[in-house]
């Protein structure tokens, strides 16, 4: 949580706000923040207004103590001041601190509650949002991306809710009251005292304007002297292992140099006015005193008149400085709600939300064409993978195999053409239905903090301990399960056990296993298995195929190799299909692809040694 | 986690003891920032002066000439002119002091993180680094320019106005201060409880966030499988969990905190009250009332902005720490006399290492591999492998035991020269923003394009660079990401012919990649470590069968070695991997 700071703001902290949003083409919407969580304040709006008008009176009663001290001294230069005054008005004084102080209290602790119980709204909301996007969303995010999302950018908005809305309004409403008095009690005084709030604003603005070029320039600085430390750490086992940390490090310096030379700029840039402002803006009192003193000495102005303007005009800017700071902070994060917003507002995947009854497993594709932007990544796919049978898809990195098998379950939906299971539309399929259908095996293994039974129960919740022990024994997982300290209880995640590449996918092999989907998609499920692990896979994903519709993606040819169909795909398009021994004769990708491959196995680092074998050592 | 950085948490009057000694040469500056804020309050001082003399004259009854008041209207002009003045001279001072501060301290990490062992970088997330460089420097800075200045800010007048006090009256200045001597404590308690509650929220703050970002990168799995509610219900207690410490803070806190400022102005009232009834007990007059009262509010507010310092302190608290923990990392000691190795022979002494205390990776491990021979690593997944390259290299260095290049020990070995005999190429591929030459030329300075073009050739990778549109001056992307995997590959292992290194240090990629690619890099390796002394951890049996000598790894040791024949022959685990490996060649799918 955070307490307000008034600080004299650097350029770059106050055009931070700003200078990010020149590049892009729109407008920036400064108001995005509270416009995003307003929605989420429901019933909580009645304890934000108790917040706002507990906060307002907290700075009325500020006001009580200078009221309070101008009454004694207004009473002492009358000459009419008592024991029963004095104490009087040091008990409003008195009650104006604790009261004052106590209201504040409440209205920060119940807007700190709204903020948390708003964000805490906002964060479930995205949650179940994210789960109704199509899966393809996220695939193309990195994992920093969520982060930011859910946590950072949701976060921010403690600052708008704890305390934009209520330091604000009450800030406002003091700058009113305070404006209001002055010129009711007279308006020469009035202007006297807040002339000199304008004119530093004025010249804040100037400053920020003045030096505004700068953001450019300082935004690119920033950005270089940031990719090129990622670089500079990223490589650095490379550039050890060349010597080069030099040429490394002179490009970094470099960018760092540059860095705090335009930052020194900016800042010189800035200071004579911007610095200037923060120094006039509460100096009313250097004007208030001279014009005030000329006006008693003309007799138009009383003493307690002048005291009165010495006390409460003094800090007349204050209210004003302190809506500037909120309004700048508001400003800021507003830039990242409009990313959540974004995200709030993406369309979420279609859903017939019906079940219906599959005649057979087996998926067609029927001229398929799909784009993950406006190009087409697939041209006219159509196939027919059978139930009980193994479809395999190769062909070169690119080609479009893993986006063919993520069509089946729905994680992008085709642009034209169609995917049936059983000769129905998945799209016409509830999601549930679909996903109870389809157990997926992606790529990059995924496993939950939790223990490894936790992780393979995932596949069916009420799976007894004997059935996860099944699943993991015919995923070849079991031996390395129960080597681990705790067996099936070894728990993952960040201070949990590290497993291996291999490892982690027989994990997720075993969960699919437990599943007992009719249809089974491999996304080169064993792509990071060492030799060891992988024969132990293959036996693994043979335990998984009867009787169901399988479709792998694979490198490893000799893993696909027996497949019923082998579908090779290039540049988005099925250029061959058929049995590995048809392809083989066919003479085309398929068979090129072989050669490559089984020549790769053969390849040995050197035909025969120049020093001759040695003889293994006792 | 939390234990560690509850001990790395400082007082406040450590953390500016800390900034202090941070900021090095630049101190003057920074002095000299803090002083022109201290004399730019007194400048304010001085108006108030002008306020309290005037003020009274005309309260004690005395009316002021026209000579008087433009007197007091040209002292007011000078105290805006003095605050102006020193108010620049302090911000100039400070600001850049603490961008220049910012940027010696990181071309001095930069510089010292090139000297750190490859142990320091591998050790933790790279991205730590990236944000004490960045971010946590940039909340330093902040906290120089901007919370340095305010305290003096704080106390500047808040000093000047209590001298005046006691000057005045010193039963009121003995008043004015009371409140401050209580609240003070109150502040230094909340401050401390500020930290440690701070630390406590960051905890639950990390931990709830992780399981929220667990939900996120997990959303595809748990929708495979169907398990929304499960997903949600996990991630909901987490959120959960991490709202009910927020509202147990703001309860802890907002009280000391609103306390501290009560205590502050209860001052208000007190002197108001002792002020008036000693004037009304005649033993103040009427000037010295009203100096008092119209003073007493300069003596407090200042003192309530500590309450944002203690905010931004505790911040910038959390950023010295991290940068702390870069700039305390010691180097890898440098030989005092160095030793030229003679010949290229790698031989491990009874070498045996581990990560982390108590969990031994390698035991007691000894082999040789000779000039020019190839040695194969095989064995499970966590054996050791890709260690026991890494302590060849130096990324780490041996617990026990000593590894040898051409009979010297390499930590006599100077580390440049070490650097020259060894070359390595990773699992994974780093190629730097840059055009494809540059990228290659890092393998050895000077090189001509000739010889850029001949390693390419060797390492597979001339045709599709040629077929590029800038062919080698074609840019690769942040990461090199416009090419395919395989092809960066390529890349690397063309870099690692150029640098023409006598030892070749090799770790295979697990991940499989498509098999035209994968030719072309067994090929490129084919090349890479002709006529080299060569050590490799290899996954593909077939490559390593013609190796002099194969080590299998396993429980922090060297289970068997031999040459390929040998260990099949033998019948030991070597045979059943290999016959893993031709078998699954025959394996069919489900038939």
């Amino acid at each position: 949580m955070t307490l307000t700071a008034e600080a004299d703001g650097s350029p770059q902290q106050i055009a931070g706000s700003t200078s990010t949003e020149q590049d892009s083409q729109t407008a920036p919407d400064y108001f995005a923040s509270l416009g995003l969580i307003w929605g989420y304040l429901g019933a909580s709006k009645f304890r934000m207004g108790a917040a706002i008008v507990l906060a307002t009176l907290a700075t009325a009663c500020e006001l009580l103590p200078v009221w309070a001290v101008y009454a004694v001294l207004d009473a002492a230069v009358a000459g009419t001041l008592t024991w029963g005054f004095v104490g009087a008005q040091s008990l409003l004084a008195l009650v104006g601190v604790v009261v004052g102080g106590i209201a504040l209290g409440f209205a920060l602790g119940l807007s700190h509650l709204v903020a948390f119980d708003a964000i805490h709204r906002l964060r479930l909301d995205i949650a179940r949002h994210m789960a109704k996007l199509p899966l393809g969303y996220f695939s193309r995010r990195r994992s920093g991306d969520a982060r930011k999302l859910v946590i950072d950018e949701p976060e921010k908005l403690e600052l708008i809710v704890a305390h934009g809305l209520p330091e604000g309004v009450s800030a406002l409403s003091m700058w009113l009251a305070v404006s209001v008095w002055l010129f009711a009690v007279d308006w020469r005084m009035a202007l006297a005292a807040i002339f000199v709030t304008p004119v530093s604003f004025i010249l804040l603005f100037t400053a920020m304007s003045r030096s505004s070029h700068r953001a450019a320039e300082y935004q690119q600085a920033g950005a270089r002297m940031n990719a090129s430390i990622v670089e500079y750490l990223a490589g650095m086992p490379v550039v050890k292992v060349f010597n080069r940390t030099g040429e490394s490090l002179a490009e970094t310096s470099n960018a760092v140099r540059d860095y705090t030379r335009v930052e020194t700029e900016w800042a010189r840039d800035y200071i004579p006015l911007g610095g200037s402002f923060y120094t006039l803006v509460l100096s009313n009192v250097v004007f208030i005193l001279p014009i005030g003193l000329w006006f008693v000495s003309t007799g138009s102005l009383s003493l307690p008149a002048l005291i009165f303007f010495v006390l409460l005009g003094a800090n007349y800017s204050q209210p004003l400085l302190k809506l500037f700071n909120q309004f700048h902070s508001l400003a800021h994060i507003s830039m990242g709600s409009t990313l959540v917003a974004d995200l709030l507002a993406e369309p979420p995947q279609t859903d017939t939300d019906q079940r219906v009854a599959f005649p057979n497993h087996d998926i067609a594709f029927e001229g398929v064409s799909f784009g993950y932007t406006d190009q087409d990544v697939l041209h006219d796919v159509s196939f027919l993978a059978k139930t009980g049978e193994i479809t395999a898809l190769v062909g070169p990195s690119g080609s479009g195999k893993s986006t063919v098998a993520s069509l089946v379950p729905r994680f992008w939906d085709v642009g034209s053409g169609r995917v049936t299971i059983g000769g129905i539309n998945v799209r016409d399929v509830g999601l549930d239905q679909l996903m109870d259908t389809v157990a997926f095996v992606f790529q990059d293994t995924f496993l939950f903090s939790g223990t490894i039974a936790d992780n393979i129960r995932f596949g069916r919740p009420d799976a007894s301990d004997a059935e996860v022990e099944a699943a993991a024994k015919a995923a070849r997982a079991h031996d390395f399960i129960i080597r681990m300290d705790k067996s099936y209880e070894t728990p993952l995640g960040e201070h949990g056990a590290a497993l291996s590449g291999g490892e982690r996918q027989r994990l997720a092999i075993a969960r699919a296993i437990l599943k007992d989907a009719p249809i089974i998609i491999l996304d080169e499920a064993t792509a990071f298995a060492d030799p060891d692990n992988e024969a132990a896979i293959q036996e693994a994903i043979g335990a998984l195929t009867r009787g169901r519709t399988l479709i792998v993606v694979a490198h490893r040819l000799h893993t696909i190799a027996p497949a019923h169909q082998i579908l090779v795909m290039k540049d988005g398009r099925l250029v061959e299909r058929g049995r590995h021994d048809d392809l083989l004769s066919g003479d085309g990708l398929y068979a090129r692809m072989w050669t490559d491959y089984t020549e790769s196995r053969r390849v040995t680092y050197r035909e025969a040694s120049d020093v001759g074998q040695l003889e293994p050592s006792p | 986690m939390s234990s560690a950085q509850s001990i790395e948490t400082r007082s406040d009057l450590e953390s500016l003891a800390r900034v202090w000694a941070l900021s090095g040469p630049l101190r003057g500056k920074v002095a000299a920032g803090i002083a022109y804020k201290f004399l730019q309050s007194a400048c304010l001082g001085i108006a108030f002066g002008a306020v309290i003399w005037s003020v009274s004259r005309l309260a004690e009854g005395e009316a002021l000439t026209s000579s008087e008041i433009w007197q007091v209207a040209g002292v007011m002009v000078l105290s805006l002119v003095g605050q102006c003045l020193f108010g620049f001279l302090s911000v100039s001072s400070s600001w850049v002091a603490s961008y220049e501060t910012a940027g010696r301290l990181r071309l001095t990490i930069l510089d010292h993180l090139a000297n750190l062992p490859m142990r320091f970088h591998l050790s933790r997330h790279q991205g730590d680094t990236v944000t004490a460089l960045t971010a946590d420097m940039e909340t330093l800075a902040n906290f120089m320019s901007d919370a340095l200045p305010r305290i003096a800010q704080a106390f500047g007048l808040p000093v000047i106005v209590l001298v005046y006090l006691f000057w005045q009256d010193w039963r009121v200045g003995l008043v004015a201060l009371g409140s401050v001597a209580v609240a003070l404590p109150v502040f230094l308690w909340s401050s401390r409880r500020l930290a440690r509650l701070g630390i406590r929220r960051q905890d639950m703050q990390a931990h709830a966030g992780a399981r929220m970002i667990e939900y996120a990168q997990g959303i595809a799995v748990i929708r495979a499988f169907n398990r929304l509610a499960k997903g949600e219900e996990s991630y909901r207690s987490a959120l959960k969990d991490f709202r009910d410490i927020s509202v147990k803070m703001v309860i802890d806190l907002t009280a000391p905190l609103v306390l501290f400022g009560m205590v502050l102005m209860l001052g208000v009232p007190v002197v108001l009250a002792i002020s008036g009834s000693r004037h009304i007990g005649g033993e103040s007059d009427i000037g010295n009332l009203v100096s008092c009262l119209v003073i007493v509010f300069a003596l407090y507010a200042p003192l309530l902005s500590l309450i944002g310092v203690m905010e931004l302190t505790r911040i910038a608290d959390a950023s010295l720490t991290r940068i702390d923990r870069i700039i305390t990392a010691r180097p890898l000691p440098a030989p005092a006399l160095p030793r030229t190795p003679d010949g290229f022979e790698v031989a491990f002494k009874n070498v045996s290492f581990s990560y982390e205390p108590g969990k031994p990776v390698l035991r007691d491990v000894s082999f040789s591999v000779p000039e020019r021979s190839i040695t194969a690593i095989v064995g499970a997944s966590g054996s050791g492998k890709s260690t026991l390259l890494n302590l060849v290299a130096r990324f780490w260095d041996v617990d026990d035991g000593m590894i040898q290049i051409g009979g010297s020990d390499i930590r006599e070995i100077a580390p440049e020269d070490l650097n020259s005999h060894v070359t390595m190429v990773f699992q994974s591929v780093y190629l730097f923003a840059g055009t494809i030459r540059d990228n290659i030329a890092l393998g050895r300075t000077g090189a001509s394009n000739e010889q850029i073009e001949r390693a390419a050739r060797a390492a597979q990778a001339h045709d599709f660079i040629t077929r590029l549109p800038d062919g080698y001056d074609t840019e690769i992307g942040e990461g090199g990401s416009t090419l395919s995997g395989g092809e960066r590959q390529r890349l690397s292992i063309a870099r690692a012919i150029l640098k023409d290194a006598p030892i070749v240090l090799l770790d295979e990629a697990t991940a499989a990649i498509d098999p035209t690619n994968e030719r072309a890099i067994q090929q490129a390796f084919s090349e890479l470590v002709r006529n080299k002394t060569l050590i490799v951890v290899a996954h593909k049996l077939s490559t390593v069968r013609n190796a002099d000598q194969i080590l299998v790894l396993g429980d922090g040791g060297i289970l068997e070695r031999g040459h390929h024949e040998s260990l099949v022959d033998a019948g030991g685990l070597y045979a059943s991997l290999w016959e893993r490996w031709t078998s699954a060649a025959d394996w069919r799918i489900g038939a």
